[in-house]
């Protein structure tokens, strides 16, 4: 993972757009928490640069 | 240069130490990799310097690779430059090549070269000619480094946009070796769509390239479309070395962090 | 044992990208571009890369072949040579020439499209001929 943000962070995309947790099905509250969580920092970095590439294209 | 490098072959072929000795060959104004037998041969070496310093470089490790496949208990020689050693070393450790059937013939690279490669070790430690150039400055890497974050996007999806997927970065690779290569994976890789998923299919080659690039330079040299490959996979070796501490091809024993499959 | 690289030029377009071949006791085994070949400088396209794969593919045509019952059969040059002929003959007769189409190569070589071409004009007797690169 830290190579990859790294990576993504050279090639010019956020790297906290990606993110690794390890969740059991125990976990369910947890998991709940923690994707609602990413999903607004998600949000608070604005749309993905990708996203407006395909849109382009399409 | 390579007067030193002709005897020091010619001894070995005389011995029989050898079966053959991979290097260059210069005939009729062109340089190609060739396997030289025959001490007579030799009058034709080359060691890649055509008319500027190192132009005529080839991936003479991955032909190694072919020849000990075919005769795997002959020993053989070859040719190598700072950046083709630390290829053999990860070779060894990656099981693609014998220590013990592999003799190393070394030359340095004048600084005017390891300047434009921005070489970290532009010798190897089996030198036989040349110079102990010294280390060059990364400065493509930082100039992408000093961009803002959607600078960088717009570089990278300006350069990628040219890939015509022809596969040359990983054919002339001296590292790549596998037989099946995501790349040319039917269910990852569209066919007939050119450029190919941008900037995906390169990130997804730079992540290959851990722990197994060199710094060779030959990719750059092997795009028909000028991308700047080199830097991006200098970057990948630059997060290894800060992250993991590990630098491809300096270790004859530590393997690379995404070396963990164990062949008995 | 012998390993050498021979160098040779592209048969794909007309660019004439100059390559190496590997060849590993008389087979080719691999391409490599020439770094020297002013054309290509030390580049290929994915055609050119792959030059070494046609040479030695199974799927090579290595006698002539005439489709009988639905299935490709092993025959000979007089039998296939005369079947084309007469059957082209035949079609030309039944539904002029112009019913029959040529498509020549790239891999061809100059002469060899030239032949077509004046087979397709002088002896059919159609402008029907084209070119895979649309020459």
């Amino acid at each position: 993972m830290t190579f990859l943000k790294k990576l993504l962070e050279f090639s010019g995309i956020h790297p906290e757009r990606v993110r690794t947790r390890w969740v059991s099905s125990a976990e369910a509250v947890e998991f709940v928490h923690e994707v609602s969580e990413f999903v607004e920092d998600i949000n608070k970095l604005g749309p993905n640069p990708l996203r407006a590439k395909a849109k382009e294209a399409a | 240069m390579s007067t030193k490098i002709k005897e020091a072959v010619r001894a070995l072929l005389t011995e029989g130490k050898i079966k053959g000795f991979l290097g260059l060959r210069e005939e009729s104004g062109n340089v190609m990799p060739h396997l030289f037998c025959d001490p007579k041969e030799l009058d034709s070496l080359s060691l890649g310097d055509w008319k500027k310093s190192g132009d005529t470089r080839y991936p003479l490790n991955q032909l190694m690779i072919q020849l000990a496949m075919a005769y795997p208990d002959e020993t053989f020689a070859v040719l190598v430059r700072g950046c083709d050693e630390r290829g053999v070393k990860e070779l060894f450790k990656w099981k693609q090549l014998a220590e013990d059937r592999v003799i190393l013939i070394g030359i340095g690279c004048p600084d005017e070269l390891a300047k434009a490669c921005e070489c970290e070790k532009p010798f190897p430690d089996s030198l036989i000619d040349g110079p102990k150039g010294t280390k060059a400055e990364n400065e493509k890497v930082a100039s992408i480094d000093k961009l803002e974050l959607d600078e960088r996007f717009k570089f990278w999806e300006i350069e990628f946009n040219r890939c015509v997927k022809c596969l040359g970065c990983r054919n002339i690779c001296p590292m790549c070796f596998c037989n099946e290569c995501t790349l040319e994976e039917a269910n990852l890789v569209d066919t007939g769509e050119v450029p190919p998923a941008n900037p995906t299919f390169h990130l997804v080659r730079a992540i290959h390239m851990v722990g197994r690039c060199i710094d060779c330079g030959l990719c750059e040299e092997a795009c028909p479309a000028d991308i700047p490959l080199r830097t991006l996979y200098k970057k990948v070796g630059e997060i290894i070395s800060k992250e993991f501490g590990y630098k491809t091809g300096f270790s004859i024993d530590e393997k690379s962090p995404f070396n963990i499959i164990e062949v008995k | 044992m012998e390993f050498k690289t021979v160098l040779s030029f592209c048969p794909y377009c007309g660019c004439g990208c100059g390559l190496l071949l590997e060849v590993l006791d008389g087979k080719i085994v691999g391409t490599l571009p020439s770094k020297t070949s002013p054309v290509n400088q030390g580049k290929l396209c994915v055609k050119g890369w792959t030059v070494h794969e046609f040479v030695t593919s199974p799927n090579r045509l290595i006698k002539p072949m005439v489709r009988q019952n639905d299935a490709l059969q092993d025959s000979s040059w007089e039998e296939a040579l005369h079947l084309a002929a007469t059957r082209l003959k035949e079609i030309k007769e039944k539904y002029g020439p112009d019913s029959i189409g040529v498509l020549t190569s790239a891999k061809c070589t100059n002469e060899e499209n030239y032949v077509l071409q004046k087979f397709t004009r002088a002896a059919i007797g159609t402008n029907n001929i084209d070119h895979c690169a649309r020459l």
